[in-house]
């Protein structure tokens, strides 16, 4: 796999990821404060651009590759996850989830070798 | 979970509403994919031109289908408790592609999805945990 493709896919997931966040926080806001306001709308049209972001470049992917081997990289947003979660919340790692992590890592670097 | 409802509304026959939709998306986009690939065409790095192809709106379709039910779950099941069941479509998507797309599996491949699903099954309560104080 080339340099380019690793890119895309860690791309693709990044926006992938922050497209959640940004949503989940624009819906709790929406609880208290409603929907008719430009910080809600405005975070909704972030989260649905990078959502489509992703969306193509995943499919700009899925000409090249195979979904079997594409497929298993989505494991990476997990580790995303847990980054923004110590770095965000300052949550300590526990060791589930450092194992986990390091089993994803482990099984990614298995597929792109394949 | 109180006054859950029964029928196609009932949260869990949702669940697998959705699971089924993510995992049959997965697989028009890949065969919508191939069917216009353009590998020699930078521009197609975009994945714009897979517009072009029927099976990829089919599979926006189904993706809309899956985020509708998604939703739909989470205001009757805990994140922690549904978000770890929907992965199950990890195992799926690798079965689909060696049964309906065709694609070869190498040893070497099977071991790595493995070592991903097991390291998903290890996380996902935590990372659902996590998820719902991001």
């Amino acid at each position: 796999m080339s340099f380019l493709a690793f890119m895309f896919i860690v791309i693709s997931l990044l926006a992938f990821v922050t497209a959640q966040l940004i949503l989940k926080k624009a819906m709790e806001f929406s609880a208290t404060k409603g929907m008719r306001n430009s910080y809600f709308v405005s975070r909704v049209a972030i989260g649905v651009v990078l959502m489509t972001i992703s969306f193509f470049l995943t499919l700009g992917l899925l000409q090249r590759f195979d979904l079997s081997y594409l497929y298993p990289f989505q494991g990476l947003s997990v580790i995303f996850i847990t980054m923004l979660a110590t770095v965000v919340l300052k949550e300590k790692i526990n060791a589930r989830l450092t194992i986990g992590a390091l089993l994803i890592t482990a099984g990614i670097v298995l597929v792109s070798m394949s | 979970m109180q006054n859950r409802p029964s029928g196609f509304g009932n949260p869990w026959l949702q669940l697998g509403v959705s699971v089924v939709c993510v995992f049959g998306s997965e697989l028009l986009l890949k065969r919508g994919a191939t069917e216009i690939a353009a590998p020699d065409d930078a521009f197609s790095w975009t994945g714009i031109n897979g517009l072009a192809s029927p099976l990829v709106w089919w599979a926006i379709v189904l993706i809309i289908a899956s985020f509708l039910s998604w939703l739909y779950v989470l205001r009757y099941i805990p994140l922690s408790l549904a978000y770890p069941l929907s992965r199950v479509v990890d195992i799926l998507v690798p079965l689909g592609c060696w049964i309906f797309l065709g694609e070869l599996i190498s040893t070497l491949r099977w071991c790595g999805i493995a070592l991903v699903v097991f390291g998903l099954a290890l996380v996902a309560k935590p990372i659902a945990k996590m998820e719902e104080r991001l």
